[in-house]
């Protein structure tokens, strides 16, 4: 009982009273606001900004729970090898998830340095690939997936350390004796290590929807969801209604439906990848 | 030349006031409001947020403040302007604010003064002497409702700031029509030298172009052009912006930006000034100090107005109210707040502070920093305009003035449609 009333104190009552304010005209700031019923809501329905922000959100989602998670998967195969740097290449692919995202976003923003003679294009100038130079963050076509890019090199060490986590409980004797029946390494993949890592699958693929879906902080260090609205997420429309605009209460609107949505993606993909494991 | 380099701070005052007074509409004189006494001082640490383009001059204000006064210590802080906007707003909201924060004057933006006092979070200063000096036609961006409840040490002028060493480079001097700048960018270009450094992935950058030109473009022929805008008798979209506009992406086509200014920011624009890697900047001159302090010879360092028409006439300039402090409504040593920014208001510190900051002080008489010589023509002849957004209704105009400028440098939009975008914020409720 002492347990509810905290979690009722600490969680429940703020969330309530705050999913409050996207009823209102709140600023933020001071007491004034007047109650305007789903005004906010139909606001959103017809905003260009949120709805560019919810196609750019969708995307980087689908790039990193695809990418990062092959990678990741790549990576844990690589590394449950027999091969003698094993433990110590495992600490370098994990070691940028133990780094602050802040910290990885502006090291990256220096590698995406638009000069010729910096970061990035200074190593594809140095190879023979000067023609590949880009203006990494400040093309508009360029900059999500370059954001993209920089979450996927930070997070597909996690991936890979939950994969090694099921690749560890795949037993040996299975692998054995399918080599006995004379399985190739691909075939053994496909039949025995694939249908039993599928409880990892589901949480990885969980885990980097969910983050995808509430991409804020690299964002808002590299790219602060420019050039223009060209990397605006839903995470950043809602932090700047709410800090930049002083729109309190239509920025809550926009997070209570982006709560709602990450809730509801969740479950429906929770219950496909459970039923996915039954079935494996 | 030396005589030049200085003009009288009573001059200055009745040519700047008199160039914004139009565009600035204050009912009453200060009057007097509740709060402290201004003159109490009791010991204890005054926890300060500033931001970073005022740290050369607020630091040394405290510094005095400090020196002068036993007990008295202070804990002071910076945060870049776009960090101000959230960070600060939070612990404002929070109703934890420091006890004097910075803040912007006029209107315009969250982290406006009139935004916060109509919000009841500012303490009211009128009952301070030195209110009673601020120019009439500043006092727009210092009241709310006849009260006073910022303190800014005075103007900065916006124009391009440039590096003597290359212009003499090219041969060039700092020009005084359009055409003349399009024909001495040339000459930079031609010499290998970026001529306009632009680091447009900082957002509040991108404005400064179209702020240098539009009191040409626009002011110069309509001087009332804010008033029309508020009566909703005149749109960004069928003005002078657009002309303006269309002059930022000629400069662009014809490759007078470094390469790809929309990946570039605030910073790495200032260090290829500083090192004469690019010949100029369009920038406000409160930020000259940190380009001086960016180069190994500063006094390569000046500044020209950014002319906009061919007709030098017309070349209007625009000088606005530099960033303040005020007082926390909700401060805890209010009175000893109160008493800083008394002290600020006083001649000899508003001086130290305006000189470290490169504006031109609030009141009195003082010198200019040599570097805004050139300004003070366009200044005599009432053709100055306050930076624009101390006018716009609300604090959404210029976060989308920035978004679209990013998206023209991008080629993501036309001038029409984003001017649209910009009326259409302009539009929305306060």
């Amino acid at each position: 009982m002492p347990a509810v009333l905290v979690y009722a104190v600490v969680v429940l009552y703020p969330s309530i009273a705050g999913a409050g304010s996207a009823f209102t005209d709140w600023s933020g700031i001071g007491n004034a606001k007047t109650f305007v019923g789903i005004d906010n809501f139909k606001q959103l329905a017809h905003d260009s900004q949120a709805l560019g922000a919810l196609r750019n959100t969708l995307l980087l989602t689908v790039a990193i729970v695809v990418v990062q998670n092959g990678i990741g998967l790549l990576l844990a195969l690589g590394v449950h090898t027999g091969i003698k740097s094993r433990m110590a290449l495992r600490l370098v692919f994990f070691a940028p998830v133990v780094v602050s995202p802040v910290i990885v976003s502006f090291l990256w923003k220096f590698v995406y340095n638009p000069a010729p003679d910096a970061g990035l294009n200074a190593a594809l100038g140095a190879v023979g690939l000067g023609a590949l130079r880009q203006d990494w963050l400040g093309n508009p076509s360029l900059a999500l997936w370059s954001v993209a890019f920089t979450v996927i090199w930070q997070c597909a060490g996690y991936s890979m350390v939950i994969f090694l986590a099921g690749l560890e409980g795949v037993p040996a004797e299975l692998h054995e004796s399918a080599m006995v029946d004379g399985a190739g390494t691909v075939a053994r993949f496909r039949h025995i290590t694939w249908p039993l890592l599928a409880p990892a699958v589901t949480i990885n693929v969980m885990l980097s929807t969910v983050g995808g879906l509430t991409l804020f902080t690299q964002i808002i260090a590299m790219t602060n969801g420019g050039p223009g609205y060209a990397t605006d997420t839903l995470s950043t429309v809602l932090y700047k209604q709410a800090f930049v605009f002083g729109k309190f209460g239509y920025s809550t609107a926009v997070a209570l439906v982006l709560a709602i949505f990450v809730a509801a993606v969740s479950f429906l993909q929770i219950g496909y990848l459970r039923s996915r494991e039954t079935a494996a | 030349m030396a005589l030049d380099q200085s003009v009288s701070r009573r001059r200055l005052l009745q040519l700047i006031g008199g160039a914004s007074v139009a565009a600035t509409a204050v009912g009453t004189l200060a009057a007097c409001g509740g709060g402290g006494s201004g003159s109490s001082s009791s010991g204890g640490t005054l926890k300060v947020i500033g931001v970073g383009d005022q740290e050369a001059g607020l630091r040394k204000v405290l510094d005095a403040y400090k020196s002068s006064h036993s007990g008295f210590d202070f804990n002071l802080s910076f945060a870049p302007a776009d960090q101000v906007q959230t960070a600060l707003r939070t612990q404002l909201g929070g109703g934890n604010a420091p006890d004097v924060h910075v803040v912007y004057p006029g209107n315009g933006s969250a982290m406006s003064m009139a935004q916060l006092a109509k919000a009841g979070l500012l303490a009211d200063l009128s009952s301070q002497s030195w209110t009673q000096k601020i120019p009439d036609g500043f006092k727009g961006a210092f009241q709310s409702d006849g009260k006073t409840y910022i303190f800014s040490p005075g103007s900065s002028m916006l124009g391009a700031i440039y590096n003597k060493k290359a212009f003499a480079t090219a041969g060039v001097e700092p020009p005084t029509t359009w055409s003349e700048l399009l024909s001495v960018c040339e000459k930079l270009k031609a010499k290998g030298i970026v001529p306009i450094a632009l680091g447009a992935q900082t957002p509040w950058i991108t404005q400064l172009i179209p702020y240098a030109l539009v009191p040409g473009t626009v002011y110069a022929k309509t001087p009332d052009f804010d008033d029309k805008m508020l009566a909703g008798q005149a749109s960004f979209a069928e003005s002078g912006w657009v002309d303006a506009m269309n002059k930022y992406l000629e400069l662009q086509k014809k490759g007078f930006f470094n390469d790809n200014p929309n990946g570039t920011t605030y910073e790495q624009a200032t260090s290829m000034v500083a090192t004469g890697k690019a010949a100029m900047a369009v920038q406000v001159s409160a930020v000259l100090s940190a380009f001086r302090a960016a180069s190994q010879t500063p006094d390569d360092l000046s500044m020209f107005p950014f002319p906009a028409t061919d007709v030098a006439a017309d070349n209007w300039i625009p000088a606005g109210v530099v960033v303040g402090i005020a007082v926390s409504a909700k401060s805890k040593k209010s009175d000893q707040a109160k008493s800083f920014l008394d002290y600020c208001g006083q001649q000899e510190n508003l001086n130290t502070w305006a000189e470290a900051v490169s504006c031109v002080p609030l009141y009195g008489d003082a010198k200019v920093d040599p570097a805004l010589t050139l300004f003070l023509p366009a200044l005599k002849a009432n053709k100055a305009v306050p930076f624009m957004d101390q006018r716009w209704p609300n604090a959404e105009v210029q976060p989308t003035h920035f978004a679209v400028v990013q998206e023209l440098l991008g080629g993501k939009t036309t001038v029409d449609a984003a001017l649209k975008k910009m009326d259409e914020a302009y539009r929305k409720k306060a």
